[in-house]
């Protein structure tokens, strides 16, 4: 009996705190990839436009897959134009772009 | 068939002539026996004497001050690489390139579009320029130097412009034409760093143009370098650039430039006779030299970004 207690004890805390981190990531990744950052003085402009954008929770440059990975806030999207826009302003061209749920 | 062949030897010839009148007037020798890398230390990390892309450097007396970009702070390390201490990380956001005049550092901080001044033992003091493009702002300020009477020179990477402001901010004048990159007219294309020598000559890195430009104190062009006819002609020769994203007047009274995509340092008298090269090259996909600051001994410090690291050269003898 305090076997089968502490199993379900177990289930429980397991699935809420799988359910937690879900609802606190709960945003988009977008993987797009950009030519041209090797110089930080360029890529770091890139960064900061996003960093600077309502939603963005985070942004990695990936410079070995030449990528610029933005994470975005709970239901927070981008679309494609609006991220070329930012990309475009940042003074480089958006290559591709893939999204992912976080 | 004749003629064909014939068109095709002259067209040989005229580019063979061309090879050798740039060869002759566009790549200078080497003047000084080569410098020796003496030692490098850090990798990539956020402790103590560790490094997350450092970005700026430069040196006064014994001490060692390198901008840690990512892990936004300053480190401060004797001429060996120890740690001495470190500083900013509440205040700083992207450090860049780094002065210091009268035992104060002044931190270009990209992100905060600011210039930040601490005390050389890292107290924070004061913060210089609001966001903007208007005169007396900043938009990305890449370097910073300062004058004697305490006025500012700030190279704005965006802004196409290098602004020269009082010490307490207000605008003086600038080179390059606000938001307008070029080569010629005036223009400055991403200038990224600034330095003045001891008589009052700033100058410029002309970061995308690849050449450096030389003002007298009157404001105007005395010199500029980096490739036939310093006009945005890039490459690995001898006295040409690829992208400078750094340079400083050392006590040698030499200008040192970071020639990043070529991953040296290129050393030039004032007038911009080339004197040496030399650095640690990449092994991609970033480069190495994004930064250099020469000691009162003559070494030479160099900000190596893609190793995460401080090099430290020796003159040659």
């Amino acid at each position: 009996m305090n076997f089968l207690c502490r199993k379900t004890l177990l289930f429980f805390v397991t699935i809420t705190l799988l359910w937690s981190t879900t609802g606190f990531a709960g945003g988009t990744q977008y993987n797009m990839r950009v030519d041209g950052l090797a110089c930080p003085f360029c890529a770091y402009g890139i960064e900061k436009k996003f960093t600077k954008t309502d939603g963005v929770d985070s942004v990695d440059i990936d410079l070995q897959k030449g990528l610029v990975i933005v994470k975005t806030r709970e239901g927070k999207t981008f679309n494609e134009k609006k991220l070329k826009e930012i990309i475009n302003d940042a003074g480089f061209t958006m290559k591709s772009v893939t999204e992912k749920e976080r | 068939m004749k003629t064909i062949l014939k068109t095709i030897q002259w067209l040989l010839f005229i580019v063979l002539v061309l090879i050798g009148f740039t060869y002759f007037f566009w790549i200078p020798s080497v003047q000084e026996p080569a410098y020796a890398l003496e030692k490098t230390w850090g990798k990539k990390g956020s402790a103590p004497g560790q490094f997350n892309e450092p970005t700026g450097i430069t040196v006064k007396g014994n001490e060692v001050f390198v901008s840690d970009g990512r892990n936004h702070r300053i480190q401060v390390f004797d001429l060996e690489g120890t740690a001495l201490r470190q500083f900013g990380v509440n205040d700083l956001e992207r450090p860049m390139n780094l002065t210091i005049a009268k035992n104060e550092l002044y931190v270009a901080d990209y992100f905060a579009d600011q210039i930040k001044v601490f005390s050389l033992q890292g107290d924070y003091r004061r913060s210089i320029g609001t966001p903007g493009t208007g005169p007396g702002e900043f938009t990305i300020p890449g370097g910073v130097a300062v004058a004697e009477n305490g006025d500012l020179y700030v190279a704005g990477f965006t802004t196409q412009r290098v602004q020269q402001l009082h010490a307490d901010g207000s605008f003086v004048r600038q080179w390059g034409i606000t938001g307008e990159a070029g080569t010629f007219g005036g223009k400055l294309r991403y200038p990224t760093d600034v330095a003045l020598s001891k008589k009052g000559t700033l100058f410029i890195a002309d970061g995308y143009n690849d050449r450096v430009l030389a003002m007298g104190p009157d404001g105007k062009l005395l010199t500029k370098w980096g490739g036939p006819f310093a006009m945005n002609i890039f490459g690995p020769f001898n006295g040409w650039f690829t992208t400078i994203t750094g340079l400083s007047v050392g006590p040698s009274g030499n200008v040192f430039v970071a020639d990043f995509y070529n991953d040296r340092v290129q050393k030039f008298t004032q007038d911009g006779s080339f004197l040496n090269a030399f650095g640690i090259e990449s092994s991609g996909p970033t480069h190495t030299t994004i930064a250099v600051a020469e000691a009162d001994d003559g070494s030479v410090f160099v900000a190596d970004y893609a190793n995460h690291q401080i090099q430290k050269w020796r003159p040659g003898k």
